[in-house]
């Protein structure tokens, strides 16, 4: 993706974590097979994406049990809406400055 | 060449945004034919209110055709029943089509499940208070009752599809308060609300998010 421009974030870099970001920012919560068939991820790529996002503190995930099938829902952190707002505004910034 | 990447990266964003948050395979074709149905309906409305004559099926049974009679009104009912049956399902079915085609998510998730609640109520409600007044013999307001409850439908899960549902609403809303006001034209009223103004909605639904990308 673009790679040196003023205030973007390096963690929105890959198309997959701009990705997860832009669903959860718009749902409430989101679970992994959603997410999956949504982002068109396998379930590795997805798993290490949220994980990384996770670690960040962008994210929070929450587990739990629909019958005995494990569910897991993701949800955007206030930090991790704030951190994907501002990587939009920096997006926004640099095309007006183009003009 | 970096702003073009830019650009295409906020496309893909909103996107998203959008795809995972709202609904939206309800078809453009199916919008128009719910609006040619109740067309048809109102103008078979008509002609037996109007000109049973007209119809072979009732010609020859004028008794039954004294203003009001129970027999008429079932039918009307009947009819008016009948017709939101067959565009529900033609909705739903075409709106399954469409989401196999494009690959848009129709699963009975949360937020499909609360778009429906949100239809629905209004339309319960509207329903049962039309059913209300028809067994107590106050047919007046029933065609303005139906306009303005499916309105107030339409706005009540503008958010959860395309936000521009609310103005098919504001306009049945608009077009239910001056029925209210006006007597004899009921049929005509619920022509323009249910049949014209579906039509004209789903051409331009259509000309804005039917479009194969």
């Amino acid at each position: 993706m673009i790679a040196g421009l003023d205030g973007l974030n390096k963690a929105f870099e890959s198309k997959a974590r701009l990705g997860i970001m832009s669903v959860l920012v718009a749902n409430e919560f989101v679970d992994f097979t959603t997410l999956k068939e949504l982002l068109q991820l396998t379930d590795g790529n997805l798993a290490s994406h949220t994980r990384s996002l996770e670690d960040l503190g962008y994210i929070r995930c929450e587990k739990s049990f629909v019958g005995r099938k494990p569910n897991t829902r993701f949800y955007a952190t206030e930090a991790g809406r704030t951190a994907f707002a501002d990587h939009i505004a920096a997006l926004e910034s640099f095309l007006k400055n183009q003009k | 060449m970096k702003e073009k990447e830019v650009i295409q990266t906020l496309d893909d964003i909103r996107d998203m945004m959008s795809k995972s948050s709202r609904f939206q395979a309800v078809s453009g074709v199916s919008i128009i034919v719910v609006g040619v149905y109740a067309c048809i309906a109102s103008i078979l409305g008509y002609l037996f209110i109007g000109a049973p004559d007209m119809l072979p099926f009732l010609s020859g049974r004028q008794d039954v055709f004294q203003l009001n009679t129970p027999y008429r009104i079932r039918l009307a009912c009947l009819l008016a029943v009948g017709l939101f049956v067959l565009s529900l399902a033609t909705v739903i079915l075409m709106a399954y089509a469409k989401a196999r085609r494009h690959d848009l998510r129709f699963v009975a998730d949360k937020r499909m499940l609360q778009m429906a609640f949100n239809f629905l109520l209004p339309l319960a409600v509207g329903g049962l208070l039309c059913m209300a007044l028809i067994l107590q013999g106050h047919y007046g307001l029933t065609s303005s009752i139906m306009l303005l409850f499916y309105g107030l439908a339409l706005v009540n899960c503008q958010h959860y599809t395309y936000p521009v549902l609310r103005f098919l609403g504001y306009a049945e809303i608009l077009l239910g308060i001056i029925d209210c006001f006006s007597i004899h034209y009921a049929l005509l009223f619920w022509f323009i609300g249910f049949g014209l103004l579906h039509i004209l909605f789903g051409i331009f639904y259509i000309t804005k998010y039917d479009k194969v990308k």
